[in-house]
């Protein structure tokens, strides 16, 4: 597919009647959280982008986003390896990162 | 003083609930739905310190526990859980975003039973859930059951012996009253020599089925060895202990045994007791009890010989 970079990214569990709910607050809650990752990356502080990008790992996979958690453990790993993140690399993971996001659908 | 299961057959099951120590609301969320139809009722806590006084107060079925969090982490959290007593037998499933080796040796070598990596795969981990709990629901049944004496179902040696170092220092601390009963089935030998040793099982049981009966909820009734019997009756007093054990006494004498109706079995009680704090270990304790069912037997048998150890313990501390 030539289009995959704007298809609608589908939760795992859309199917899944008792994940229904949770699925749908989990994709509308992603405006907040992409918001808070912008804010965290633009002052700077990289301790706060490193406890967002893990709970978005532990968080994007159990709602059946497993691309999302991969992209986030990317960015938690970018940062945990280093005391001075090399900037540019942070800043290729958040947009992977948001980008997804932007995808997610509700079901 | 701990809750006293006073009848092994009577254990009671609380429901079942699961404490789920992570610091993200999403999985809190993810497992309350995925746990739904599991008859768990889900209790929440969202750092370590939390969860370890949720552990200690709700006494959960079983901890779901995260490594990762900020403040206390899931390993220390796990340390102190099975440092403690009181929750040391709870089972522990890790729930990690980490998978790597030596975190899972780590969890394993403090006690947990399984390790689920995030984000968890929601059948796995029911099925993981429920075969943990049915795990720990034998291992407390086998661990009671080596507590309890085959042939009369009553508590045997072993578990008196704990219990009765536990009440001994309950009084010695806290001057809490206890007494203490032996009790021996008179010419015993001569029943099994003349009826036979399923007649002697029978009156076995037929004493352990009084002591049921006479016994309250907080007392302790064992099979102590061979036809002797023991019951701890913490928090009561000689003189009340002297009216349970007399009681007990009557309604074995009473009983007509369909193997033998013509003869009567009796037995003979030795007591001691003290309405307050008293200095003596707990040996010390069934030695006087002892000593006082010698008595029982040597002035007739069929008779209860109470001793107040409060007013005899200066004397039996003397005698070393």
């Amino acid at each position: 597919m030539s289009n995959t970079r704007s298809a609608p990214l589908v939760s795992e569990f859309a199917g899944d009647p008792e994940m229904q709910e949770l699925v749908e607050f989990f994709v509308s809650a992603l405006p907040e959280r992409i918001d808070a990752i912008r804010g965290a990356l633009g002052e700077q502080r990289f301790r706060d982008l490193q406890r967002l990008a893990h709970q978005m790992k532990g968080a994007a996979g159990g709602y059946g986003f497993p691309a999302i958690g991969t992209a986030a453990g990317a960015l938690e790993g970018t940062l945990k390896q280093n005391e001075q993140p090399p900037l540019d690399q942070v800043r290729g993971e958040v947009d992977a990162l948001i980008a997804l996001c932007n995808r997610a659908a509700g079901v | 003083m701990a809750e006293a299961v006073d009848n092994p057959t009577h254990a009671e099951e609380a429901p079942p609930s699961a404490l789920v120590v992570d610091d993200s609301p999403d999985v809190h969320r993810l497992l309350s739905a995925r746990l739904r139809n599991e008859h768990l009722s889900i209790i929440s806590a969202t750092n370590g310190e939390e969860g370890l006084r949720l552990a200690l107060e709700r006494s959960p079925s079983i901890v779901l526990l995260d490594i990762e969090m900020p403040g206390m982490d899931g390993f220390e959290v796990l340390r102190r859980l099975k440092d403690n007593a009181a929750t040391s037998d709870v089972p522990v499933i890790i729930l990690s975003g980490h998978s790597t080796m030596q975190d899972k040796v780590t969890a394993f070598d403090l006690g947990a039973v399984d390790y689920v990596v995030k984000p968890f795969e929601p059948t796995e981990l029911r099925v993981r859930v429920r075969s943990a709990l049915r795990l720990a629901r034998l291992v407390k049944m086998l661990a009671q059951r080596a507590q309890i004496d085959g042939l009369t179902g009553l508590w045997n040696r072993t578990y008196f012996d704990a219990r009765c170092k536990e009440c001994v220092s309950a009084n010695d601390r806290h001057g809490r009253s206890l007494s203490i009963a032996l009790i021996d089935a008179d010419h015993f030998k001569s029943v099994n020599d003349t009826f036979g040793h399923p007649a002697g099982d029978v009156v076995l049981q037929g004493i352990a089925e009084a002591l049921r009966k006479q016994c309250r909820a907080t007392d302790i009734a064992c099979r102590y060895g061979g036809e002797e019997f023991a019951v701890l009756m913490p928090e009561t007093r000689p003189t009340d202990a002297l009216i349970l054990c007399e009681r007990i006494r009557e309604q074995i004498e009473r009983v007509v045994w369909s193997k033998h109706p013509e003869r009567a079995v009796t037995v003979s009680i030795g007591l001691a007791g003290a309405a307050a704090k008293c200095p003596l270990a707990a040996d010390r304790w069934v030695e006087a009890a002892d000593k006082a069912l010698y008595k029982a037997k040597s002035d007739g048998r069929n008779r209860t010989i109470a001793v107040d150890l409060v007013k005899l313990a200066p004397r039996i501390a003397m005698a070393g």
